[in-house]
């Protein structure tokens, strides 16, 4: 039980420096890497919990988690690249700029 | 193990979000999503592990530096937002508090069988009900936010 504690609280330190990443910085890249701390905390809570009390059925959802991470990393550097062709920046507050522009 | 594990964890991720260039940020992610894959292996939960690895430190983290190498970029100036510190204060003291207010669960180390399980799942259905419709709230205001600001510009 202790050892659910531990990796609980870590899951939600992680995930509170994820929404903290989210919600403060402000290019993509930062962004992008904060997302997949989020996804980890959640996935990491799974696991522990799969491991201490036997709730195998979160373990799918783990898989779940990680093939939606990767779909949301192939989308998120395609319009990290593609933000950077339109400003030449990779900060998505820019973004408004170069719509403009056009 | 484990605690010292889980704290190299953190202090990589803070230190990925951290860092003002872009390839040791990018390096201290991989890092940090090795050790989290080693923690799932050192669990018994190899399969997840070996997916962590594999996925995140054999593809995302190769994809992300495939593209910064291409456009070369470099972070922006750090900007301050206090009411960032404020919701992630109050998020983790919520989700600490969580634990406390829930029942014990029936353990005692034996696994909990396949047909019990969603007993413990649908026990918590109103906290997660909760949760995923604040989640679902960001969502729309950002997506709103964004609108607004790609069609009217920023105020």
């Amino acid at each position: 039980m202790v050892g659910f504690y531990i990796d609980a609280i870590a899951a939600i330190i992680l995930f509170g420096v994820g929404l903290y990443g989210v919600t403060s910085k402000s290019d993509f890249l930062k962004i992008f890497f904060s997302l997949e701390m989020l996804l980890n905390a959640v996935i990491l809570l799974l696991a522990s919990a799969a491991y201490h009390f036997g709730l195998t059925r979160g373990l799918a959802i783990a898989y779940v988690v990680i093939v939606i991470a990767t779909l949301e990393a192939a989308a998120g550097v395609l319009i990290f690249i593609l933000a950077n062709r339109m400003t030449g920046e990779v900060i998505p507050d820019h973004l408004d700029k170069a719509v403009n522009d056009e | 193990m484990s605690v010292l594990i889980l704290a190299i964890v953190i202090i990589l991720a803070i230190m990925s979000l951290a860092q003002k260039n872009t390839v040791p940020a990018v390096l201290s992610f991989v890092l940090m999503m090795f050790l989290l894959g080693i923690y799932y292996i050192l669990m018994d939960e190899k399969l997840l592990g070996l997916f962590q690895i594999f996925v995140y430190t054999g593809g995302i983290v190769v994809l992300t530096l495939f593209g910064v190498t291409i456009i070369g970029a470099k972070f922006p100036k750090f900007e301050i937002r206090p009411w960032a510190v404020s919701i992630v204060t109050i998020v983790i003291i919520g989700f600490l508090i969580v634990p406390f207010l829930l029942p014990s669960m029936p353990l005692g180390g034996k696994p909990i069988p396949l047909k019990d399980q969603v007993k413990i799942f649908t026990d918590f259905y109103a906290e997660i009900a909760v949760f995923m419709g604040v989640v679902a709230a960001s969502v729309l205001y950002g997506s709103i936010r964004m609108l607004h600001t790609l069609k009217y510009g920023k105020e």
